[in-house]
């Protein structure tokens, strides 16, 4: 029971980290219909960003985290404007094609700014909490309470203001929208800004808790597209179960089956579950 | 109130508006009737910004809106409650009456939706539904009662009763008259040439993307060339 | 700076004044990007560094000439298919002779299969895929001792501390390492002991708690960490975390950096390191410290434990080179490069067979060291019960 409840604590905070980097895609495709991939990359640029004004700089570690999401935030918006507007209403293999060029220059740029060698944020949180033979590393504990209290904003930010109605309403029926009075030029700015800002979280959390190296990146947007199925495309709340679902699924997998085949075995629950819910955890039949 | 003037629409390179004038006056329920393809639907979205004029103006309480994007159409204050109702299906009731009144920043939101709740009892008891589990008379109701959500000054209709039930259209044309008792200006597009030539203070014939007559609505529905174009010939 | 190159181009018109000097090109294939450049990119500079001193020392003599050597690297991103072009490009368009590197096992084994009908000789560093030298290719030696030469030796020692079960987590889809574990076991078996689990993990994985969380509850009495240097750190700080307080044993060759940079010193206090004795600061004969010295000014970092095998190989080129004396016959310096002696300059602790630097196999063999981890340093603590002379007549009998 102790070793169960372990590998469920072990998962969630990995499987956190896919929720905000599903978020992030969800809401891009939800609106655009763009399987934005190089959310991965930019997302560790975020990450490699904290990690160099902490060790560079000496900027505290929050100050860091604040400066690399606001640099997330109009990353997010050049991103928008400058790759994937141009080709808007263009055919839509057009922007696949801009999704699979920005990843490579951004998994380039980060090449050439940081480095071959993985790159670990350093924290102070190496305290090790342990609930009745169950252990949580301190760092650990605020990756998971971070990435719920971000699932929590985002939540409350779609269902209870303007700009977060808009977007649903955005990706829910593009024209009724535009009759509602929304811009829809300015709707994909808002949402790229916020996933890219999102994805950074993300990058900080992985580069906190684990490390961020090259591939890393885009090992991470594969296992967010695999969310996204499994949640259900577009959707918000299937995000969220799906991130869990898979982190959880893979810690079980690696702890009660095989760790030699523990993305294999997620990748056949993924598919299992598709089996019986075409349209995924979430989604709308 | 809304002045168009030799308006052209084209897809492509196929021209479907081939120039046509039509006014709206203050307080006026104006209706577009013709046949399916007539070009009815396409000046209404060139009203509204959804597709573009490819010549002539369009004018709102004397400001030109020719080829303005659609938001700030809808910030001029003309609403469209758009044909096959359009709510967003996966957000509920309430949050579509809300997104009604998107563009607006005032208090009394909140309180026009217990109005809209009050004209339309049935969104009460949907209020936290998902919109697109509702039936095609609530939806009707509910894409009506978001678009009053606006507070528009031109409320525009485009196809308000298509596809429900007869029992239904009765209850839209109901609907639509209250709406003109609260004092809103309308532009009603219908098929439905009986429940629109009723409603309307004035009605157009559209035919072939043109204007073939206008005049009061009592007039057209006793004039033979209206139940030509609904015939389709 | 400007001193620097003034000095520089006053040696070389010094030179150029009296005698002819030629270049020879040496090729380097190694990962410079992506995971294996932590051991390739080291590896490269290391070269690099070699060729330089040789260069200001004289260059190598063949006769009545004088060659400097110049280096020309080709990133392999330890990938078989761009090792294959890099190696490809090298001896084709640059009619390179002589290439040196290679870190990791699946692109060096990919060279290594068509190499033997080149007109080049490869000197293979790092990569430690037991089959690289099972073939007896004439044209190809290794100064970095096969995988399970080493783990035969580590399991020896772990069973002469009395581990009975031991719960092993690795990189077990690479080759090499699954043969250290395999190796390992006979010798834990042999005395009486058992692996009670075998996990795995990726090259890109980083959360091990799963796995360790399993082994946790086997209740092993030590722990055995076979993989690349970045996961293996994160595997040593989440058994702390984990609260598992057995031994840990390791075959990872990462320096203190690459492991002070994901753990604390405190939670990697008393991790052993059970490997070919490598460079260790604490540990270095007189050339490890001078090497550790010079690469440190020229590259602005700290050499890596496993780069030597590269700087040695140039040594032992140089010498074959001048005991051919030729520099076209690249038959005649394969041979000489089995029969020469260690080389005076070579930085790892070479165990020669038959007074010669490689075997009949084209392998060498360093000594293996047991580490620990101790105040933030590896701290050599003993030699690995290990049998040079047996593992390479062994080595002959295999021809796969």
């Amino acid at each position: 029971m102790v070793e169960v409840l372990q590998q469920i604590i072990n998962g969630i905070a990995i499987g956190g980290v896919y929720v905000l980097i599903a978020l992030g895609l969800t809401t891009v495709f939800g609106i655009l219909g763009i399987a934005h991939f190089a959310h991965g990359s930019v997302s560790m640029f975020g990450g490699y960003l904290t990690f160099f004004f902490v060790t560079s700089w000496g900027i505290p570690l929050l100050l860091a985290i604040l400066i690399a999401l606001l640099v997330g935030l109009v990353l997010g918006v050049l991103i928008e404007l400058l790759a994937y507007r141009p080709v808007r209403d263009a055919n839509h293999i057009n922007a696949f094609i801009v999704a699979l060029g920005l990843t490579m220059m951004v998994e380039g740029i980060n090449l050439e700014l940081f480095g071959h060698e993985q790159v670990v944020i350093p924290t102070d949180f190496s305290r090790v909490f342990n609930i009745g033979g169950v252990t949580i590393p301190e760092l650990r504990l605020y990756v998971i309470l971070a990435a719920a209290l971000l699932i929590a904003a985002m939540t409350v930010f779609v269902e209870r203001t303007k700009t977060g109605q808009a977007i649903r309403a955005v990706a829910e029926n593009r024209d009724a929208a535009i009759l509602m009075g929304v811009n829809v030029k300015t709707i994909p700015l808002v949402v790229f800004a916020i996933s890219t800002a999102l994805g950074v979280c993300a990058g900080v959390m992985v580069g906190s808790l684990f490390a961020i190296a090259p591939g890393i990146g885009e090992g991470l947007v594969v296992k967010g597209f695999a969310v996204l199925i499994l949640g259900g495309l577009g959707s918000i709340p299937g995000a969220v179960v799906g991130g869990l679902v898979l982190g959880i699924t893979e810690a079980l997998a690696a702890g009660f089956i095989s760790s030699a085949y523990k993305d294999v075995i997620a990748f056949v629950v993924m598919i299992s579950v598709l089996l019986f819910r075409p349209q995924g955890l979430m989604g709308k039949a | 109130m809304l002045n168009v003037s030799n308006l052209r629409v084209s897809y492509g390179a196929i021209e479907v508006i081939h120039g046509i004038d039509l006014q709206v006056n203050q307080g006026e329920c104006v209706a577009l009737i013709g046949a399916n393809g007539a070009g009815k639907s396409s000046t209404l979205k060139a009203i509204c910004g959804l597709v573009p004029a490819t010549a002539g103006t369009i004018e709102f309480e004397g400001q030109d809106i020719t080829n303005q994007s659609g938001h700030s159409i809808v910030k001029a204050g003309i609403t469209m409650c758009p044909e096959g109702r359009q709510v967003f299906p996966q957000m509920t009731t309430l949050q579509n009456l809300r997104m009604g009144a998107y563009p607006r920043k005032d208090a009394e939101q909140a309180a026009d939706v217990e109005e809209m709740m009050d004209m339309f009892p049935i969104l009460r008891d949907r209020a936290h539904q998902a919109a697109g589990t509702l039936s095609g008379g609530e939806q009707e109701m509910l894409a009506i009662g978001r678009a009053l959500m606006a507070r528009p000054k031109l409320c525009i209709f485009d196809e308000p009763s298509l596809g429900l039930a007869p029992k239904i259209v009765a209850e839209v044309g109901e609907t639509i008259a209250r709406v003109k008792e609260m004092g809103k200006t309308i532009l009603l597009v219908e098929q439905n040439s009986a429940m629109a030539l009723r409603l309307a203070d004035r009605a157009y014939l559209f035919e072939a993307g043109e204007i073939v007559l206008s005049g009061t609505g009592a007039e057209l529905q006793s004039h033979p060339d209206v139940a030509k174009a609904y015939l389709g010939h | 700076m400007r001193l620097t190159a003034l000095t520089a181009a006053m040696v070389m018109t010094a030179g150029a004044a009296w005698a002819e000097e030629k270049t020879l090109d040496i090729g380097v294939s190694d990962a410079l990007t992506g995971g294996g450049a932590v051991y390739g990119l080291p590896q490269t500079n290391a070269v690099k560094l070699a060729a330089k001193e040789i260069n200001a020392s004289g260059g190598i003599k063949v006769g009545e000439d004088t060659y400097m050597l110049n280096v020309i690297a080709y990133d392999d991103k330890a990938n078989p298919t761009e090792a294959s072009n890099a190696v490809r490009k090298l001896i084709d368009r640059d009619g390179v002779k002589y290439i040196l590197g290679f870190c990791c096992s699946g692109a060096t084994g990919a060279v290594a299969s068509f190499i033997e009908y080149e007109d080049a000789v490869m000197l293979v560093g790092n990569a430690a895929e037991r089959s690289i030298t099972t073939r007896e290719i004439p044209n190809l030696t290794r100064t970095r001792p096969p995988a399970d030469y080493t783990g035969a030796a580590a399991g020896t020692f772990v069973a002469e501390k009395g581990h009975k079960r031991v719960a092993v987590l690795g990189a077990l889809d690479v080759g090499f390492y699954a043969s250290y574990v395999d190796a390992f076991e006979k010798e834990l078996e042999k005395a009486g002991g058992e692996i009670v689990s075998r996990e795995a993990f990726g090259l890109k994985d980083r959360d091990m708690s799963p796995q360790l969380t399993k082994i946790r509850g086997q209740e092993p009495d030590a722990i055995l960490v076979v993989g690349y240097v970045e996961p293996a750190a994160f595997i040593y700080r989440q058994a702390v975390e984990l609260g598992i307080d057995v031994p840990r044993y390791g075959f990872t060759s990462g320096s203190e950096d690459q492991f002070t940079r994901v753990a604390t010193s405190e939670q990697m206090e008393g991790v052993w390191d059970l490997r070919p004795t490598e460079l260790t600061l604490l540990s270095a004969s007189e050339n490890g410290k001078a090497y550790h010295a010079n690469y440190t000014e020229e590259f602005g970092i700290a050499p890596s434990p496993s780069s030597p095998y590269s700087y040695d190989q140039t040594y032992a080129l140089k010498d074959a080179i001048e005991a051919a004396g030729t520099v076209e016959d690249t038959e005649a310096v394969a041979e000489a490069l089995r029969e020469i002696a260690v080389p005076d300059e070579v930085v790892m602790q070479y165990l020669p067979v038959d007074d010669k630097m490689f075997d009949e196999n084209g392998q060498a063999y360093t000594s293996n060291g047991a580490f620990q981890w101790q105040g933030g340093n590896w701290v050599f603590v003993q030699d690995l019960p290990s049998d040079a002379a047996a593992y390479s007549a062994f080595l002959s009998t295999l021809d796969d």
